[in-house]
């Protein structure tokens, strides 16, 4: 007990009382804010784990498709020139939702498919069977970098209300071991 | 047209000939290529180049070294060598040598109508297109709005005007998918290049006709292998079969029949030379694919085109063994850069 933090006041019944009272409120409030600091601690940790095997994942299926990239110009020659020209509408596009949280809102990022594939015809000459591997690992690689943007970005948002709950709750159990 | 060619086919062709032979001795062999699978960089593998033909190509090159400036410069060099026999040529063999470009041209047309449709500008699409397939229309593709515009502003003037012919009726174009228009025009190609060949007569025709048969046929069958699972129709794809081959007429409506690989194979079993290959199919992902299989037999019918003396099929041949072996480095290359060495042993060896 510091000198600082000693309260000011009239020693009478009625005093005490009111202390009484309020250091449980102090108290509440204080769990009210460990509960919160704690579901959020488990929702960062659990975003964390998935971020790591994701961006492990991440890594061998990039691999992967570069690979097969490769392969597709193996065997059909180089169509890159025609597929930029034929750059139409995008085919896999985001939705962001919103997920509650102990009362914070965190953002989830959820893929979906939209028209027809515009490349179907291409390779139809050669390398049809390596193109369309190719665009299925690639669409395997998007998807998963979808996922991996979703954890990142509420990776920060859930941390900055863990900080700041878990602050109030610290500078709170000071307080109410005061009293 | 006489018998004979060993008479008078040395006047005007005999040192070229002798110039490709010597040009076809300079391709890589099975040691060359056991020396590049062992590479550990890009930079071993340009020094492994260094003591072949390709000499000090890649000597003005900064730092870092690419798989694909090593494939620019191949290209820079296979068309130096073909400009030159084509420069040096006389008739007829600079119609053969026209009817070679021609395939280069289609793929160029494309993608400058393409570009032009998208309104790209055409200074950036013609540092794309495939040298070999120059022509001096090119930059004058974009004051065309649509296709038959083009066609008759431009193209009508190149080598490619008959096979536009037919794909069009009163002057405007049937096709509007592009891809479809690439497959159609390629189709003419073949036949009007495989009756030239046939016109021409002696070993010429002998060696070149097989060979184109052969590639009229591999196209079908990838053709309808690709076609599956797509919304091309049946009739459709019996319109971009070439008829030159031997699948023409049965096997080719046998073909537009089928609806899986196993109908094709069927269709395959009936001719003699098809059915060894496709009996070389592994199956999954682990064997060989029906597209490697026939690579390897276009090789084989090339590098048996050089045994005939006297005929034109040995440019044909060896651009497209160059062409493979410049395919078959740039795949080991990547799978070097890319540190992924399960699958170098898959290129197509030639020699």
């Amino acid at each position: 007990m510091s000198g600082k933090d000693r309260i000011e006041i009239f020693p009478s019944r009625m005093a005490q009382t009111i202390m009484k009272a309020r250091l449980k409120g102090a108290q509440t409030g204080r769990n009210l804010l460990k509960k919160k600091s704690d579901a959020l601690t488990l929702r960062f940790r659990q975003i964390l784990k998935k971020i790591i095997e994701t961006k492990m994942l991440m890594g061998e299926v990039m691999r992967e498709a570069a690979f097969s990239l490769a392969e597709a110009k193996f065997t059909a020659g180089d169509f890159s020139t025609t597929v930029i020209q034929n750059v139409n509408k995008a085919q896999v596009k985001i939705r962001a939702k919103k997920d509650n949280v102990a009362g914070v809102t965190l953002p989830v990022f959820e893929h979906y498919h939209e028209g027809t594939d515009s490349y179907e015809l291409t390779g139809l000459a050669r390398g049809g069977e390596q193109l369309a591997k190719l665009k299925r690992n690639y669409a395997k690689a998007v998807e998963l970098l979808v996922e991996l943007a979703s954890l990142q970005s509420s990776s920060p948002g859930s941390n900055a209300p863990l900080l700041t709950s878990s602050q109030s709750w610290m500078s709170e159990s000071e307080k109410s071991s005061i009293g | 047209m006489l018998e004979g060619a060993e008479f008078y086919f040395n006047v005007d062709h005999g040192y070229l000939e002798g110039l490709v032979r010597g040009c076809k001795a300079g391709l890589l062999t099975q040691q060359d290529y056991i020396n590049l699978v062992q590479c550990e960089t890009l930079e071993d593998v340009k020094i492994h180049l260094q003591t072949t033909d390709y000499g000090n190509f890649l000597a003005n090159q900064t730092n870092p070294l690419t798989v694909s400036k090593i494939d620019t410069e191949m290209r820079k060099k296979l068309c130096r060598e073909f400009e030159y026999f084509r420069n040096h040529s006389l008739e007829p063999l600079s119609t053969f040598f026209t009817y070679m470009t021609c395939s280069y041209m289609i793929d160029n047309v494309i993608l400058l109508m393409n570009g032009s449709l998208q309104k790209k500008s055409v200074k950036e699409i013609l540092v794309k297109c495939h040298p070999l397939g120059r022509f001096t229309e090119m930059e004058a593709v974009n004051i065309a709005e649509t296709p038959s515009d083009l066609f008759n502003a431009v193209l009508v003037e190149t080598p490619l005007a008959p096979f536009f012919q037919d794909c069009m009726s009163e002057n405007i174009l049937d096709e509007l998918n592009i891809e479809l228009l690439h497959n159609k025009l390629y189709k003419s190609y073949l036949e009007a290049f495989y009756k030239f060949c046939k016109n021409h007569g002696d070993v010429t025709a002998e060696i070149m006709c097989p060979i184109l048969e052969f590639e009229a046929d591999r196209r079908a069958f990838i053709i309808t292998l690709n076609s599956f699972g797509t919304e091309l129709s049946k009739e459709d794809r019996e319109t971009l079969y070439p008829t030159c081959g031997k699948l023409y007429p049965e096997g080719l409506c046998l073909l537009a029949q089928a609806e899986d690989f196993d109908q094709m194979r069927r269709v395959a079993d009936h001719y003699g030379v098809y059915k060894p290959l496709f009996d070389a199919v592994g199956g999954g992902s682990g064997g060989k694919t029906l597209e490697d299989v026939f690579y390897e037999r276009e090789v084989q019918m090339n590098v048996l085109a050089f045994n005939r003396q006297f005929h034109y099929g040995v440019f044909y041949a060896y651009t497209k063994l160059k062409e493979q072996e410049m395919r078959n480095i740039v795949w080991i290359a990547e799978c070097i850069s890319q540190r992924h060495r399960t699958k170098i042993n898959s290129y197509i060896p030639i020699l």
